[in-house]
């Protein structure tokens, strides 16, 4: 017993001690040395961190070039499948486009109308720039859903800078580096955002599910229920985290346990990303504006009075702009549909004529064939005295009749 | 003469080529996550680890494998040190294995290989979670725990040749 315990130690010490004369380093030393850089790296010291970044920016950019060869073979993949349903993606965006653009003229309205209530509301004016970035890692991990982009605090970008798909949110960067970033996408387990849930008008938390799509978690008791499948979710803005007002899917229903629940099935498809944008803020005190503001009126208050009324003359030339373009459009519009009514109704008259000719025809047809069966009766002759004249009205009832009454 | 020297050198980048391909596959994540198969992950370098350093392999150093581990944690976004560790702690099983084993027999290898990396996933698992706050799906871990384990017999017979090759 007490033999095969020490064969056990034995064994044991000369795994973690023996090094053979290829090897640097003991097994041991490693291990030491690994659980000292992990207890470091869980201390947030500034050496650690700038040597961290120092790795991350070489190991980032190794990571792309070894990438090169899977994401050809990735990219051809996909642009295969792609291919295949190139003309059914054709028809739907068409149709699509067409909604989207009916609708821009009114959003663009809104945007004005939201511009100059934040102002209003928040102590600050956010003035905001998107700078593209391209996507230079993307390992799709089954564990943790983060990509790498080439944008760093280089390019004023800061941990919390939103990134965008389009107009759609994709997550936050939460490591900077010189010239990359790393960025924690919304389909992540460790993500958290706190959203709105139109039209109902619902406030909740929306946590990744590890997969494409995001699951509701904190939510008021009983709203659940007032969810309905299409719901638009969009960024609250709560926790100062995410600016307010960034779509980011809608809702999909699904039975669980003869209970319906919801799903966030998010707009932009993470695993398709090639680039994003940044969203860099900057930030001018409201107080800074209005002092400069007030400087100008006491220089000169009736020239303040007119810069206002000038911008709101602006406001109102642009929006009439608008909609002088939107009744331009309706009444083209109306043109073709007047147009298109004409046409249609020549087609109806030219058909009704069509359909009186045919009727015309075919009593005249049934006359003839009563005509060969029952003319001999009808006809006025020298043994049919009491005939009609051929041609005649009567002679015509008669044959339709066929022949004479009794 | 220079047909030797590129011969030489070919042979040194053959010997070389398992600590080349772990480094690569740490760098690219080596997986077929893009095919969007539904839980299908599996772990590659713990299976090349696990085998060259069962067989001793000379040109496999211990360092480079610990260097791997950071690159690794670098590439995935975890805390630096976990795949080192992880890694080191594979070198250590297989250099117990090796000193208790009089004969090996590849499927008793196989066996060990999965009690290791069980071993292993749960120590990361458990170091995520408790000391990093990490949230992180326990099934996620048991299905790459399982193709890991299932794909060790593939590479296994693909690894036995290569090292017939280098030792002829």
């Amino acid at each position: 017993m007490a033999s095969s315990r020490d064969d056990f130690i034995i064994a044991i010490r000369s795994a973690f001690l023996k090094k053979s004369t290829q090897q640097k380093f003991s097994l041991l030393t490693l291990v030491f040395i690994s659980i000292f850089i992990i207890l470091l790296s869980s201390l947030d010291l500034r050496v650690i961190r700038y040597l961290k970044i120092g790795i991350s920016e070489i190991v980032y950019r190794s990571s792309f070039v070894v990438s090169i060869p899977e994401n050809f073979v990735k990219n051809t993949f996909i642009d295969i499948v792609d291919y295949t349903s190139f003309f059914k993606d054709y028809k739907k965006n068409e149709t699509e486009l067409k909604s989207l653009k009916s609708n821009y003229v009114s959003s663009e309205i809104i945007l004005y109308e939201n511009k100059e209530l934040k102002e209003l509301i928040n102590d600050y004016v956010s003035s905001s720039n998107k700078i593209l970035a391209k996507i230079i890692v993307d390992h799709d991990s089954p564990f943790l859903k983060s990509i790498i982009i080439n944008k760093g605090s280089k390019d004023k970008i800061i941990i919390g800078t939103n990134i965008y798909d389009q107009a759609y949110l994709v997550g936050r960067v939460i490591e900077v580096n010189y010239k990359t970033s790393r960025v924690l996408l919304l389909s992540d387990l460790n993500s958290n955002i706190p959203v709105t849930i139109a039209p109902q008008n619902i406030q909740a938390i929306i946590t990744g599910a590890g997969d494409n799509y995001g699951q509701i978690k904190y939510i008021k008791s009983g709203a659940t229920d007032e969810l309905t499948t299409n719901s638009i979710v969009y960024t609250s803005g709560t926790g100062a985290i995410f600016k307010s007002g960034i779509p980011i899917g809608k809702l999909k229903s699904f039975e669980n346990n003869s209970s319906r629940e919801y799903n966030v099935e998010f707009y932009s498809d993470f695993s398709q990303l090639k680039y994003v944008f940044a969203e860099i803020v900057s930030k001018t005190e409201v107080s800074q504006i209005n002092e400069e503001i007030d400087e100008d009126k006491e220089n000169n208050p009736f020239e303040a009075k007119l810069k206002i009324l000038e911008d709101e003359i602006k406001i109102i030339e642009e929006t009439n702009v608008k909609f002088i373009e939107e009744n331009e459009n309706l009444k083209n519009e109306i043109d073709d549909l007047s147009n298109k009514i004409i046409n249609l109704n020549s087609k109806i008259s030219s058909q009704e004529q069509e359909i009186n000719q045919f009727d015309i025809d075919k009593e005249e047809m049934k006359f003839l064939k009563l005509n060969l069966d029952h003319g001999h009766k009808c006809r006025k002759s020298f043994f049919n005295n009491k005939g009609f004249v051929v041609g005649s009205e009567d002679y015509r009832t008669c044959v339709l009749n066929k022949g004479r009454p009794n | 003469m220079p047909s030797l020297t590129t011969k030489g050198s070919f042979s040194k980048i053959y010997s070389l080529a398992p600590i080349i391909i772990l480094f690569i596959s740490v760098l690219n994540e080596f997986d077929f996550n893009y095919l969007n198969l539904e839980y299908f992950s599996f772990n590659f370098p713990f299976i090349l680890i696990f085998y060259f350093t069962l067989k001793d392999f000379k040109h496999f150093d211990y360092f480079l494998v610990f260097i791997a581990g950071l690159i690794n944690d670098t590439v995935v976004g975890l805390p630096l040190g976990i795949s080192s560790l992880s890694y080191t702690l594979i070198c250590i099983s297989t250099s117990y294995l090796r000193n208790i084993t009089i004969r090996p027999h590849p499927i008793k290898d196989w066996f060990f290989f999965l009690f290791v990396i069980s071993l292993i996933n749960s120590i990361s698992y458990s170091v995520l979670t408790l000391f990093f706050s990490y949230t992180l799906i326990l099934e996620n871990y048991l299905i790459n725990n399982f193709f890991t384990f299932l794909f060790y017999i593939v590479f296994l017979n693909i690894f036995k040749y290569y090292l017939k090759g280098v030792n002829d």
